[in-house]
């Protein structure tokens, strides 16, 4: 059977195997979930699932290019929290909501810029240099708003451009969580520096050998992640009219759980942009899902880890049986 | 290293205010820069100012047990008149407290206390009993109406005093035999939103969602804006925003629980000044709330928000 599917499906696109566990994982959930209940697949369900999604695939996905090629970066959440609150109190000084977006994302490419400079230039660890910057940025918030919420009261293009609702209970960051998949996906396959990036994570030694410029490759990866991650704060703060300091707390962990998820290889080298954004997608059904059908509430987060494991498991299980690689 | 840095720091602090008659320290487990700390802060300032003694206020930045035990330390090394702390962990504080205790240092109890024997020892507890307030919301809510179902949506599972809070709101509903059940909101306020609706879809019925403080209120807010159940679906929270005020002026919510963090950080430096000062012998529990807002008390309400900062 495996050698079936492996002389099958190996000519057609290996890389994509990393997808299936979570695929399966999110079919076998979906299935689970809609047949105990049958709100499960209603419109607005799936909608609320989605809204989930953008926030968690804006952060995960760019973040998934980045540890394809084997760096990290734990400063998305404190990112997300800066930009939202940058947006809100530029906001409130009446600047221009276009102004305020592209401000928000220079912000998140200037963390990104940092992280990627200080990794890549003084070959300093991307865990330490981002952790580091995770606490500077939360520290910053806490003085900055002195731990207060910030808010911004009244209607501006900007918020439903963002985040409006687009019909029933669809919002615009459905929109935006598309454009970004495809946006990633055609970077990664279709472009040198996606080709780049997955060599960068393989051997990085081998690549340099190749005369691919591993450290521009890693510090535009990280501009990314922090342009996406600060775009995702703004699209959070476009629906509440808020932002506090503690916003975002712990979302580093739960998008490098998406992206292990839909199969990235911790070490980098391996991973696709379509399998983060179904272990983002997985993760939100999951929150969803076990509300709907009445679990335990305090189950959400051992399934999590329990499905997280399991995914783990499969995809090295696939790659091993496919590939013959140990990824 | 670090100990040994605050210890210095703490000492020299209590050098540079010798000349005031007495030392006192704060030592509580979250501070800079967080609103209801700020407050806090603010009230325990303002008595000292009052009174004339030295008032020294130190806390970790985010809430970490370690960290609030090593500077804890660090203020009884120094030896002052009287510390007021939060009990954020009875195994962590007990050795601490007991050092305190020999030394002859009186220590108050403040926000926090030891909810279970073998209580660690201090003087009194100046705060809010938070089971009590989980009873206070309920009971509030019950005045207006009573409800077929109602969930509580917990944004830090696991945070004792949000889980006393919770059992509160649980035993008055379990006994009047109305469905209630906590669930697990997460802090992030899109995920908050997106898991209290789902439990609506579940749950047609409910007609009260409870929150446990404003990390859970606001996207309940949003929810019953968004989706237009002003009316079907009621709020109840505890602690107070301007958010939160506008929620009940607009009959979004019912009511919220304040314990008042100002006045706690100001009767803990009245209570260890009369303590120390004259020798008197408090209650064993001080209560600072539950104090319900509801739309009868705005406006009181809103005048301690302009004039102390929070409520």
């Amino acid at each position: 059977m495996i050698d079936f599917v492996k002389t099958r499906f190996l000519k057609i696109e290996h890389r994509y195997f990393p997808s299936v566990g979570v695929l399966g994982s999110l079919i076998i959930i979906g299935l689970v979930f809609g047949f105990i209940t049958n709100k499960f697949f209603k419109l607005d369900t799936l909608a609320g699932i989605f809204t989930i999604t953008a926030e968690i695939g804006m952060v995960c996905i760019p973040l998934a290019l980045l540890i394809i090629s084997a760096e990290f970066d734990l400063s998305v959440g404190s990112t997300f929290a800066f930009a939202g609150v940058l947006g809100a109190l530029l906001l409130n000084q009446r600047v221009n909501s276009f102004l305020v977006l592209a401000a928000a994302i220079i912000f998140g490419i200037c963390i990104g810029t940092i992280n990627g400079t200080l990794v890549t230039k003084l070959r300093l660890p991307s865990f330490i240099v981002t952790l580091g910057i995770m606490f500077i940025l939360r520290g910053l918030l806490l003085v900055i708003t002195a731990g207060f919420p910030v808010s911004f009261k009244g209607s501006n293009m900007l918020l439903f451009v963002l985040n409006g609702k687009l019909t029933g209970e669809f919002r615009m960051s459905f929109i935006w969580l598309i454009l970004c998949v495809i946006f990633f996906h055609f970077i990664l396959n279709h472009t040198r520096h996606g080709n780049w990036s997955l060599a960068c994570g393989g051997n990085v030694d081998v690549a340099q050998a190749m005369g691919i410029p591993t450290s521009r490759v890693k510090l535009i990866n990280f501009m990314l992640v922090g342009a996406t991650s600060a775009f995702a704060g703004m699209l959070s703060f476009a629906r509440f009219g808020m932002a506090y300091p503690t916003l975002g707390e712990g979302m580093e962990l739960e998008a490098i759980a998406a992206a292990v998820l839909g199969g990235c290889a911790l070490r980098g080298g391996f991973g696709t942009i379509f399998g983060a954004s179904l272990g983002a997608l997985l993760i939100a059904s999951l929150r969803v899902g076990l509300v709907l059908v009445g679990a335990p509430a305090y189950w959400y987060r051992a399934f999590v880890g329990l499905i997280l494991l399991i995914g783990i498991i499969i995809n090295k299980e696939i790659m091993r049986q496919l590939v013959g690689g140990e990824q | 290293m670090k100990k040994i840095m605050v210890a210095i720091l703490m000492v020299s602090m209590s050098i540079l205010g010798f000349c005031a008659e007495r030392v006192f320290y704060y030592v509580p487990h979250a501070g800079a820069g967080d609103p209801f700390w700020a407050v806090q802060k603010l009230g325990w300032e303002t008595a000292c100012r009052l009174l004339g003694v030295k008032g020294i206020f130190v806390a970790p930045t985010v809430f970490s047990i370690e960290e609030q035990v090593n500077m804890l330390e660090s203020a009884i090394a120094a030896r002052p008149d009287g510390i007021a702390t939060t009990i954020s962990s009875d195994t962590a504080f007990d050795a601490p407290l007991k050092r305190a205790k020999e030394l002859g240092i009186p220590v108050f109890a403040v926000n926090i206390e030891d909810y279970e024997p073998p209580y660690v020892p201090y003087i009194a507890y100046i705060g809010q009993d938070e089971f009590i307030v989980g009873e206070v919301l309920a009971n509030r809510v019950l005045q207006e109406f009573t409800p077929k179902r109602a969930v509580i949506g917990i944004h830090q599972p696991g945070l004792t005093c949000l889980e006393l809070r919770a059992e509160g709101i649980l035993r008055v509903f379990q006994n009047r035999g109305i469905p209630i059940e906590k669930i697990d909101v997460t802090p992030y306020p899109t995920q908050a939103l997106e898991i209290m609706k789902a439990y609506l879809a579940r749950y047609p019925d409910t007609e009260v969602i409870f929150t446990l403080g404003p990390l859970g209120a606001h996207p309940a807010i949003d929810l019953v804006k968004e989706m237009g159940l002003k009316g079907k679906v009621r709020l109840a929270t505890c602690d107070v925003s301007p958010e939160i005020l506008d929620a009940i002026k607009n009959d979004l919510m019912i009511c919220a629980i304040a314990q008042q963090p100002f006045i706690q950080g100001f009767l803990a430096a009245v209570w260890l000044y009369l303590y120390v000062e004259y020798g008197f012998l408090p209650p064993a529990k001080m209560p600072t709330g539950p104090t319900v807002i509801d739309k009868f008390n705005l406006d009181i309400a809103e005048k301690q928000i302009l004039t102390t900062g929070g409520l």
